[in-house]
């Protein structure tokens, strides 16, 4: 398929409340595309990546992601995803090896494959000693490698990560960066949410800004000047600086 | 299928790894309740020309029957909105309806579990073996199907699971103590008697009187076998449009 993998258009949602965080969005990500979504709190980066996701039904407009709709085909859609989201979904009742096996098996692989490839995922997040741990006793951070593990364990074609590489160490960070350069490099696709500047800049093909429920604009991270986390980050080739917004303490 | 199978090996996997507790909810508590409520209590007075033991113990077995899947589905749900589980389950490849399904089968099983293991022990501690095993079968996995449905319809209901649990005493108290578990239908007087038919577990207790042992007074099979009949078909739709309407969009 040659279209875009993932086709936003005109898009709103509004929550029961009333509050409606995304609005009139429309956006497109190619294949093999790494795509930057920037934005500062409350930007509807969240919402954006729980339509996506399927978890959410916009209330206005239509996503297809591989040319399916997230509507009508959501299913399918969703056993072509990886996620990682922005709060950790991990099974209490389960250790970090169960995490990971339980998810390859909701996610239809077999009982082998599923065994061998939470072992491969293990050991290079350094996952193997804590496998038979409770995930309710691991860190913050290492909670967020099994969730990066269950998300590339079923080698998806799109990959959604909201701030994935928070709470992570600079080793583990570089280790996660090479491989959505090496799941791009075998046609992959990844949607990244990420408040890291230099994340964005490492990775990103493109990056677009939400505001205000829409994307202003979109561009190679380089020529970007964006607010993240609170402050102005300007992007410019091969070099990214932050600072501190006039005014702001 | 893979999906379900996959679930129902996750509950159990769970439930054996809090094993302590597991063992607590299906062996101790109803062996306490038999003990106190056969042995002790059953030899100090009769019902109706047979045992108050044997009166009892089919309402114990009901009471299991009941405890599994609402263990089961509250463990499940629960968690899933305190520690989001249930969002990796809505992003697993499947329907909603499947999801459902998973749940639903996983509180049959449980149910089924735990009244088996209830009637082993009643059988060990009292002496009682049912006369129609097809029939005690029969009654437990629907009552199993319409306690999964009932949990789901209380978890799901509300804006938020949490606001649900605090619904438990309202429903489970009343279920648990006036459907005819510790006393048969026969025991009681109006208003009480037509009182207790608005209640499905008296139809439960009272179809595993009949299993037990058919010469103990109990309603008529017919109206039995319509009591839980019509109450799960009842709850059916209404579980399945709680869960739709609270995890189609996951605002949770």
């Amino acid at each position: 398929m040659n279209g875009p993998v993932i086709d936003v258009e005109d898009v709103a949602f509004r929550y029961p409340t009333g509050t409606m965080p995304v609005s009139g969005l429309s956006f497109m990500v190619g294949r093999g595309e790494v795509f930057g979504l920037l934005g500062a709190n409350g930007a509807g980066k969240t919402t954006t990546i729980k339509l996506l996701t399927t978890l959410l039904r916009p209330t206005r407009g239509r996503i297809r992601i591989a040319g399916l709709d997230t509507g009508r085909e959501a299913t399918v859609i969703k056993g072509r995803l990886g996620v990682v989201p922005q709060d950790n979904n991990l099974d209490p009742a389960l250790d970090v090896r169960g995490n990971l096996v339980f998810h390859g098996l909701f996610h239809g692989l077999g009982k082998r494959e599923t065994v061998r490839r939470a072992e491969q995922w293990l050991e290079p997040l350094g996952l193997k000693e804590k496998a038979r741990e409770p995930v309710m006793r691991l860190s913050g951070g290492t909670k967020r490698k099994v969730m990066l593990a269950k998300a590339f364990m079923t080698e998806p074609e799109l990959l959604i990560l909201d701030e994935p590489t928070s709470g992570l160490d600079q080793e583990t960070r570089s280790f996660i960066w090479q491989q959505i350069t090496r799941h791009c490099r075998s046609h992959g696709t990844v949607l990244l949410s990420t408040h890291y500047p230099e994340e964005a800049e490492h990775l990103c093909d493109r990056v677009g800004v939400l505001r205000g429920g829409r994307l202003g604009e979109t561009d190679q991270p380089a020529g970007m000047g964006t607010p993240v986390a609170g402050k102005i980050v300007a992007l410019a080739p091969g070099l990214l600086r932050t600072s501190t917004p006039s005014g702001a303490a | 299928m893979r999906f379900v199978l996959a679930m129902l090996v996750r509950d159990f996997g769970a439930d054996t790894r809090a094993l302590r507790f597991a063992m607590i909810r299906l062996v101790i508590q109803p062996a306490v309740y038999l003990f106190v409520f056969g042995h002790v209590v059953g030899g100090m007075f009769s019902a109706g020309g047979s045992s108050y033991a044997e009166t009892m113990a089919p309402g114990i077995v009901a009471i299991a029957i009941m405890s599994g899947p609402v263990t089961v589905i509250a463990s499940s749900i629960l968690p899933g909105y305190y520690y989001r589980t249930l969002e990796g389950w809505l992003l697993a490849p499947v329907s909603l309806r499947l999801l459902l399904v998973s749940k639903v089968l996983g509180g049959v099983f449980y149910g089924t579990v735990s009244g088996s293991v209830v009637v082993g022990l009643v059988w060990l501690l009292l002496g009682f073996a049912p006369v129609s095993l097809s029939l005690l079968l029969a009654i437990g996995v629907t009552a199993a199907l319409f306690f999964s449905l009932l949990m789901l319809v209380i978890l799901c209901l509300p804006r938020t699971p949490d606001k649900g649990q605090e619904a438990f005493s309202f429903v489970l108290m009343p279920l648990t103590f006036f459907g005819c578990t510790f006393y048969s239908h026969s025991m009681l007087d109006a208003p009480y008697s037509q009182l207790s038919l608005m209640l499905p577990t008296t139809y439960v207790s009272e179809g595993l009187r009949a299993a037990y042992n058919p010469s103990l007074p109990h309603l008529p099979l017919v109206q039995v076998m319509a009591g839980i009949g019509v109450s799960t078909l009842l709850l059916l739709p209404m579980a399945e449009w709680a869960f739709r309407r609270r995890l189609r969009d996951f605002l949770w």
